[in-house]
């Protein structure tokens, strides 16, 4: 027989993390002052982490603890990704006045500048080895 | 009481931290063309959870393994990032992994 909370808590965290990335970009943008979201999420951070102390077994209650703190997690978040729009590191929204303040002030840009690939390493170092043959030619 | 669920959360606290740790480190010495080797180290992971009997043992070897996955979809950002100067760039040149041409034909993913 398979032991399968491994299995439920894995994809409980996987799919905290990609809520705790795509999610608290989007509630981010969508909101013109953070704090509600702020404390919607704390709260239901400590109604889940109630909830995993007086759960029926280790698999729900670590479900519930592990969506629960990252959800205090993301009330954090919201924080450091406002200032990561301020910044320009994340893309503003036009649409949203707390953006359109950080768009007007000039450092904040609508561009996601992650959107990008990176540098192929294998195709710079043959760029660097064309480089150097032009060099001893 | 059920204190474990809660001890199960705090784990993956210090597991997602240790994340950050290990993308920055792996990303400055490796480089990101490495990524497919954390996230088959993840779903090994997970799949060696399905065998451990204890329901703890086995959601902590989860927790661990999914904080695995997302790390190896970091890895390609985090090098952006490094190339836009958020981050350090390592000067010296970056050992490529085992089988680079063919990882190279796959999109990196990201979350």
């Amino acid at each position: 027989m398979l032991q399968m909370s491994g299995l439920w808590l894995a994809l409980a965290t996987f799919l905290s993390i990609w809520w705790g990335h795509v999610g608290v970009r989007w509630l981010e943008a969508h909101s013109a002052d953070i704090r509600p979201p702020m404390i919607v999420l704390i709260i239901a951070g400590l109604i889940l982490n109630l909830a995993a102390l007086f759960a029926p077994n280790v698999t729900v209650g670590g479900v519930c603890s592990v969506v629960g703190i990252s959800l205090w997690w993301d009330a954090f978040e919201l924080v450091r990704q406002d200032r990561r729009v301020r910044h320009g590191h994340a893309p503003a929204n036009p649409n949203n006045p707390r953006h359109a303040r950080y768009l007007a002030e000039g450092k904040a840009t609508i561009h996601d500048p992650l959107d990008r690939e990176p540098i192929d390493p294998l195709a710079d170092g043959r760029q660097a080895a064309r480089d150097r043959n032009l060099e001893v030619a | 009481m059920m204190w474990e669920g809660l001890a199960i959360g705090l784990f993956s606290l210090g597991i997602i931290g240790f994340g950050f740790f290990w993308v920055i480190r792996m990303e400055y010495y490796l480089g990101y063309l490495w990524w497919p080797y954390p996230m088959l180290l993840g779903i090994g992971i997970i799949v060696l959870s399905l065998f451990v009997a204890d329901a703890g043992w086995s959601a902590l070897l989860g927790v661990t393994g999914a904080s695995f996955i997302w790390g190896a979809t970091e890895l390609k950002e985090q090098a952006v990032r490094a190339e836009l100067g958020w981050f350090r760039q390592n000067p010296l040149p970056k050992p490529l992994p085992p089988f680079a041409a063919i990882i190279r034909k796959i999109k990196a993913p990201h979350l």
